[in-house]
């Protein structure tokens, strides 16, 4: 307990630089900008902006990228609340009562209670991230191949189960994904693999291309030209400050969901879109009066929200412990970090513990960045809904080549976009996710690497995969959530997984 | 046709080109996995999930019913990405973002010539100066240096 609060202001001594202050504000502000644009999601947002960050200190450029990342989960509750469209796909639920909310004039304390849900949430699961994060490193320590690929085994299939659609759908996205993940040189053995001759494919494809062009390019290919005009509920910023009683009926569903959101986010899948929907059941299920929610109940916005920003931070316990990223986003970041030459795993926090302690301080500091930012500045940030997307595509677009581009300074990677970005918008019109493909892309290489490590050690022998208790009960997870997903192929009753399909369609 | 037995024949064929594409790498044996012996795991289970999507997909929606109004605009965008992927490094960066926003605001979007005009200069040169000038992002000047 001593040395993580001694680490813990070892953190703050990292972060409390003018410097490093400046990038987590900057992080703050880029990515609530990211969440309140429809149509630019974290992951693109992210992904754009990793290049910017080439040219500084390993610490600060992860401090600018998580703040990008919990800004965008704060500040898509604005466009769910004044406009009822979700800046990202977590703040879908928010649209229900906060939009209702609005629409009864009181968007100032809807805004305020999810900007106050959101900041207690994430600083609280930044404690939680700070406990369980070194533990799980320890416990992992003692991984050796054969675990590490039945953990990632189970992972992905995790993945599959929790991201909703068809589970068959998201299998084959993982093995679409770990193939050209395997495009490039063999690390084992030196053969170029599948890359025709083209030096520039030989360290591979690259996370940077395969994200933007699946999650940015084909989100403008899939929404340019829509002409959709969409009233924007202004709100008064002098009725910001909820009343006594909305207060008083958003601690419970603030707590709850924070705890809620932190376990859920830190399971493999859409977390923080679950954590949203599980968060507004639960507070559904235990109000006194149900009948309010979906006519603007504040519990219907306290809960989800505050889930959501929770989930956010729960999703980096098993990326920085075992250097296993749960969903598109977390492996965007562990991306990130390969870049600056850290690669997280059982061994990143006892290595590099400036990093790991540096960027759990930011995210307090980030919490209160974001509070400060996003209460008085929601006026400059509704204006930023006010520019038509006929303008902001191209705007976009721009961004998403100078991102990929900057990288590695090569057209090659341009070329990947546009392929990725067409691949994205047929997958989409097909209803295939592509989050399993990227996450696939990513751990190809590691997943390979530790199958091949394992049947060497057991000469052959898969049995190996069984044999050893982690790794058999990884695998007897995975197997459990294959046959609960194929369940739809022989019952005809709609499951979560098919309504959560449904919402994110809506959204 | 379904959306799910296309998907699926997609992914059956796509199973057999790699392991088609496979027969150059070596397989190795269980004990010690050649560079071909995980790619052909995986394209075996594409076509299997391939297939399962066949068997199963005679109840999802049609393919026809799927809406293209967005195409027109996604096959511009989409040629504006070839076209600068052509010629990003012969006419550099800011020749080629003057061209491709001045296509998409003015042409496509059909906005006010004096906005896409300020936009299309703005933008081109403005992230020039942000990304190579102020944060030293190396990107290209073409044949003439600019």
């Amino acid at each position: 307990m001593e040395s993580i609060f001694q680490n813990l202001l070892l953190g703050f001594a990292t972060v409390f630089t003018p410097t490093n202050l400046m990038y987590s504000f900057l992080g703050c502000l880029i990515g609530t900008m990211v969440g309140v644009l429809p149509g630019v999601g974290p992951l693109a947002g992210i992904s754009m902006l990793l290049p910017t960050t080439f040219g500084l200190q390993p610490t600060s450029a992860i401090i600018l990228l998580a703040g990008i990342y919990y800004g965008a989960m704060y500040g898509g509750s604005t466009t769910s609340i004044l406009m009822r469209i979700p800046g990202e796909a977590a703040s879908v639920i928010t649209c229900i009562d906060g939009y209702a909310m609005a629409r009864k004039g009181r968007a100032g304390p809807a805004l305020s209670i999810a900007a106050i849900g959101s900041f207690i949430a994430g600083t609280l699961s930044v404690f939680g991230l700070m406990f369980l994060a070194p533990t799980l490193a320890s416990f992992a320590l003692g991984f050796g191949p054969p675990e590490y690929f039945c953990l990632l085994v189970c992972g992905l299939v995790v993945l599959s189960y929790m991201t909703g659609g068809s589970i068959v759908k998201n299998l084959a996205m993982i093995c679409l994904g770990l193939l050209a993940g395997m495009i490039g040189i063999d690390q084992m053995s030196g053969y170029f693999r599948f890359s025709y001759g083209v030096t520039a494919l030989g360290d591979g494809i690259g996370l940077v291309p395969v994200a933007v062009g699946l999650f940015g390019i084909a989100e403008i290919l899939a929404t340019a030209g829509s002409q959709d005009i969409r009233e924007v509920l202004k709100p008064r910023l002098r009725d910001l400050l909820p009343s006594r009683q909305e207060l008083k009926d958003s601690i419970g569903p603030i707590g709850r969901g924070t705890v809620l959101g932190f376990l859920i986010g830190i399971i493999p899948g859409s977390a923080h879109i679950i954590s949203t929907f599980v968060a507004y059941a639960v507070e559904r299920r235990l109000s006194k009066h149900p009948e309010r929610f979906g006519e603007g109940a504040i519990e219907g916005v306290a809960g989800p929200e505050s889930a959501n920003n929770a989930a956010s931070q729960g999703a980096l316990v098993p990326m920085l412990a075992l250097g296993v990223p749960t969903g598109a986003i977390p492996a965007v970041l562990l991306a990130s970090l390969m870049v600056h030459g850290i690669t997280p795993g059982p061994l990143f926090i006892k290595e590099r513990p400036d990093i790991f302690w540096g960027l759990i301080a930011s995210m307090y500091v980030g919490n209160t960045v974001l509070l400060i930012l996003n209460l008085p500045m929601v006026g400059v940030f509704v204006n930023f809904l006010r520019i038509p997307y006929r303008i902001l595509y191209p705007i976009i677009l721009l961004f998403c080549l100078v991102g990929v581009y900057a990288v590695n300074s090569s057209i090659i990677d341009v070329v990947i976009m546009s392929v990725m970005g067409l691949l994205g918008y047929l997958l989409r019109k097909l209803d295939f996710e592509t989050a399993p493909l990227v996450l696939g892309v990513v751990l190809a290489p590691i997943m390979e690497f530790s199958f091949r490590q394992a049947l060497a050690m057991s000469g052959g022998m898969y049995v190996i995969f069984i044999e050893r208790p982690i790794s058999a009960t990884f695998l007897g997870l995975a197997l459990l959530m294959i046959l609960l997903g194929l369940k739809p192929l022989f019952f005809k009753k709609k499951d979560w997984r098919e309504r959560l399909t449904e919402a994110e369609k809506g959204g | 046709m379904t959306v799910d037995r296309v998907s699926g024949a997609f992914l059956v064929l796509l199973g057999l080109l790699v392991v088609w594409e496979r027969r150059v790498l070596p397989l190795g044996t269980a004990s010690r996995p050649g560079p071909g012996y995980v790619p052909l795991i995986l394209a075996l289970l594409l076509v299997i999930f391939g297939v399962i999507l066949i068997a199963q997909g005679k109840g999802s929606k049609p393919l026809r019913s799927l809406s293209w109004d967005e195409a027109p605009h996604a096959a511009a965008i989409l040629g504006c990405c070839l076209f600068i992927s052509v010629l990003l490094e012969t006419i550099g960066y800011r020749v080629t973002m003057l061209i491709v926003m001045g296509f998409l605001f003015g042409v496509m979007e059909r906005i006010k010539w004096w906005l896409a005009l300020m936009l299309t200069i703005g933008f081109s040169f403005g992230t020039f100066w942000l990304f190579d000038t102020l944060l030293r992002v190396p990107l290209p000047r073409g044949g003439w240096g600019f």
